[in-house]
């Protein structure tokens, strides 16, 4: 066994350094701009001390991050022994983590634009343990070289041991690398039209004008709105039709930028599976490298928001059970956009086991009223306060009754479930209809509930949570018919299957 | 229809649920009173009087009777040989179903007041969930915790 010990890149530093200073931007700007950036540099000056020692804090800051990035390089060291991979970092508190290879799940890639240039990535080691969404052990910055050597340390301790490996409660023996590389084969890639798609599709393009809009409130001192208005007045006399355009030119901008912000993100979109592993990779500046191995899969949400229903597009979600994928993965996309016509053979391509299509169990008519009821609780105080204070336009408020009956009756059009062997399917909306997808043995618990007023009408609502990063994921159909909730009680019961 | 489950909570539990409703009122009265001292100092509004005393009998009457009967009502719960079940709420009756394999670790708790009573919660963890037995006699539920994990290692996993 090699006792080498391996140093990060010293690009490693400047990254650290960077990512610190990320944190530092918004504060240092609010103050900026809080001073109207003319900030004084005569002593003499009245306001010069009060100007000048958030400045002075900031630059202590910034050499301390300096600083800390410089010795977090030059203490960190990683190396492999008695197939374990070990790191040690820390000037004063010296840390040590050894990780077994046997317990590491998947290696996750990250490329960012500083990476990029010096052939760098930044590798992150998932383990079973890592729920609360941290990996165990981040690299920040090692050559792609080094990147393979890990990874082939660990295949080469795994294939050591050839006797079948026992992952949370799954065994699977790890097949030779001749088979793994044949076994290889793309699910699904993503072409630019469907990066268009998909950026129209999402609420991005509403975000974009929100983070606009928030953006020129924060300059609103710097913006003439004065002028402005006086300009806008005289742009009225042109007629409506400039009007509209200009509200067009603004949203068809929104659009640009989150076509833009999509291609950034999604760029190069890939999945493909190796070995009983899915390997996703995207980005167009930062690449991102991510694998999920296929036993920790727990469930699949199939997520249509209305505007995707109505074109027949869907996003395919993935609840795993370790939660670290970096820090806004939370869920995994496995298909950010895919037409449903489409959907459906990749996905049994990857999980053969499963049904996709089914006949539904749906709520009675009589539980029509259960879906939009309760909403009143809210909107009676609300209509009554508006009502009471804007006294003509608050009346207004009452219009929120209909579309929040009318997303009540969708729910309740949506709402059902199936059970087929051991696969349970709840189909559920809020705004996006949500198909769910799990295998008996990832429910964790079965729940069903019954309010009282449900209980008169003999109906009842029930849930199944599996496990997903640190809370959970849980899908809920509700006020079905009690011998359909019981029946799902029934065969999640062992006794019965 | 599913069978009532076997197993209430002892009666005993129902007298803690009171006396952690005493408590509630006890300091919503303190509050009630601290407003009730500044109104009158400060020549607030007669109605403010009204709002607090009322806010303190609703207080009162809910956490100190009415809730904990119908949540002792409605709570019960079974340990059977591959699962649990666990039936609780208030308003909404929740049931609860936990296979054996699924249960990662079983804790019993116990507090001053729970310990003067000789009482203890019981709470059965999974991988992503968390569900609790209040309020039940120490021994029970030590015996309890002490065959949900025999039980619970016994079941393979086998689906």
């Amino acid at each position: 066994m090699s006792n080498n010990e391996f140093k990060l890149h010293p690009v490693s530093a400047i990254i650290n350094f960077v990512k610190g200073l990320k944190d530092l931007i918004i504060p240092f700007l609010i103050i900026f701009v809080a001073n109207g950036f003319n900030i004084s540099f005569n002593p003499k000056d009245e306001g010069f001390w009060s100007d000048i020692i958030p400045l002075i804090i900031f630059s202590v800051i910034t050499i301390i991050y300096l600083f800390s990035g410089i010795i977090k390089w030059w203490t960190f060291v990683y190396w492999f022994e008695e197939d374990e991979l070990r790191v040690k970092y820390g000037l004063f508190v010296k840390k040590k983590r050894y990780i077994p290879f046997d317990r590491i799940q998947s290696f996750n890639y990250k490329e960012g634009i500083f990476h990029r240039i010096f052939g760098l990535v930044q590798v992150m080691v998932e383990t079973a343990g890592s729920t609360d969404g941290k990996p165990e052990v981040v690299l920040t910055a090692i050559t792609k070289d080094a990147a393979n050597q890990i990874e082939q340390e660990t295949r080469k301790a795994k294939q050591v041991r050839k006797e079948p490996i026992v992952v949370e409660g799954n065994s699977h023996t790890i097949r030779s690398e001749v088979e793994e590389i044949s076994k290889t084969r793309i699910i699904h890639k993503m072409k630019a039209k469907d990066l268009v798609l998909l950026a129209t599709t999402s609420n991005s393009v509403g975000v974009v004008l929100a983070g606009v809009a928030a953006i020129l409130s924060q300059f609103s001192e710097f913006i003439p709105y004065e002028w402005i208005f006086e300009e806008f007045t005289s742009l009225i006399k042109f007629g409506f039709v400039v009007v509209a355009l200009l509200i067009f030119v603004a949203f068809f901008i929104a659009w640009l930028i989150s076509v833009v912000i999509t291609f950034i993100n999604y760029y190069d979109f890939t999945v493909v599976e190796e070995d009983d592993r899915l390997t996703i990779t995207r980005g167009l500046l930062e690449k991102k490298r991510i694998t999920i191995p296929l036993n920790r899969i727990q469930a699949i949400k199939i997520v249509e928001n209305p505007l995707r229903q109505m074109f027949g597009f869907a996003a395919v979600v993935v609840e795993s059970a370790s939660g670290g994928f970096g820090e806004n993965d939370k869920k995994m996309t496995l298909f950010p956009l895919i037409s449903k016509k489409e959907l459906y053979e990749p996905l049994s391509e990857i999980l053969p086991t499963f049904e996709w299509e089914q006949p539904l169990t749906q709520p009675p008519i009589k539980a029509k009223p259960f879906f939009y009821r309760l909403d009143f609780v809210w909107m009676i105080p609300v209509i009554a306060l508006a009502s009471y204070f804007w006294f003509p336009y608050g009346l207004l408020s009452m219009l929120i009754v209909v579309p929040s009956i009318l997303i009540g009756l969708w729910q309740f059009k949506t709402t059902g479930f199936a059970i087929n062997g051991h696969q349970l399917t709840i189909v559920y909306r809020m705004i996006s209809r949500v198909t769910f997808v799990v295998e008996k043995k990832r429910i964790q618990a079965v729940e069903s509930r019954q309010s009282y007023f449900q209980k008169r009408k003999n109906i009842a609502s029930v849930q199944a949570t599996v496990m997903s990063g640190m809370t959970g994921a849980t899908a809920k159909a509700a006020n079905l018919n009690v011998s359909d909730v019981e029946e799902v009680l029934q065969w999640y019961e062992k006794s019965n299957s | 229809m599913r069978n009532q489950l076997k197993f209430q909570i002892p009666k005993k539990g129902l007298t803690v649920w009171r006396l952690y409703g005493c408590f509630n009122t006890f300091f919503v009265l303190i509050l009630a009173g601290v407003i009730i001292f500044l109104t009158y100092k400060f020549d607030w509004p007669i109605f403010i009087y009204f709002i607090a005393i009322a806010l303190v009998l609703i207080v009162g009457i809910t956490s100190i009777w009415l809730f904990p009967t119908i949540r002792w009502d409605h709570w019960r719960y079974e340990v059977r040989e591959h699962e649990i079940e666990i039936q609780s709420g208030l308003f909404i009756v929740k049931r609860t179903l936990i296979p054996m394999v699924r249960v990662q670790h079983v804790d019993t708790a116990q507090g001053p007041i729970l310990k003067k009573y000789d009482l203890a919660n019981i709470s059965i963890s999974t991988a992503a969930t968390t569900h609790i037995i209040p309020m039940l006699i120490t021994t029970d539920a030590d015996q309890l915790r002490a065959r949900i994990s025999v039980l619970a290692r016994v079941a393979e996993d086998d689906v």
